[in-house]
């Protein structure tokens, strides 16, 4: 088997083993805090699948685009998990940064 | 089927449980399951392009990856207020 072809299987397994991982902790936790975690890994096994792509096909035109989808689905991650903790906390409390103020003035009154 | 197909069905898959979260959980606990949805269509799209090996398939998922991100941000903004 060509080495190119066994590496290319390697990150597709690891990198939908990732997206497996996320979805499963989705079911499986219950806070919505914590399930928040796993929209970020979800993101991270996009650039393994691209790269598993580019192994196989060089960088032709799904190679290129596909590290295109990559590049923004794992800048997109950590933007989405902030916008959503902010959102959820405005939601709960008013204001995302009231806790932080009430921590501030327990620790320097 | 290749190893490519069959990737590509496991993440269909898994989009199942996701629907399952959107359908039953508060809409905190939705909004985070469309989150992980979106990132999983657009793998599975970017899965199926190289496993029929059609070059135009892959541009689906470059829509649709901003696009998952702009919808989730709009939905994010409005949950901000009770709903």
């Amino acid at each position: 088997m060509n080495w190119r072809i066994t590496v290319a299987t390697v990150l597709l397994i690891a990198g939908g083993a990732i997206e497996v991982i996320a979805v499963i902790g989705l079911c499986a936790l219950r806070d919505v805090y914590d399930r928040l975690h796993y929209v970020g890994l979800a993101s991270f096994g996009a650039p393994l699948i691209a790269a598993a792509i580019v192994f196989r096909e060089s960088f032709s035109l799904i190679g290129d685009k596909a590290l295109l989808v990559a590049a923004v689905l794992v800048l997109s991650g950590p933007v989405l998990v902030h916008t959503t903790l902010r959102s959820l906390l405005t939601r709960e409390r008013g204001d995302w940064r009231a806790e932080i103020e009430r921590v501030a003035e327990d620790e320097h009154p | 089927m290749n190893e490519w197909a069959i990737a590509a069905t496991v993440l269909a898959l898994a989009l199942i449980p996701c629907l399952l979260v959107c359908l039953l959980a508060p809409a905190p606990h939705g909004l985070v399951a469309l989150e992980i949805a979106g990132v999983l269509a657009t793998t599975v799209l970017m899965l199926l392009a190289e496993a029929f090996h059609r070059q135009p398939f892959i541009d689906l998922a470059v829509v649709l990856a901003p696009l998952a991100l702009i919808g989730s941000l709009t939905f994010a903004r409005l949950m901000e207020r009770q709903l």
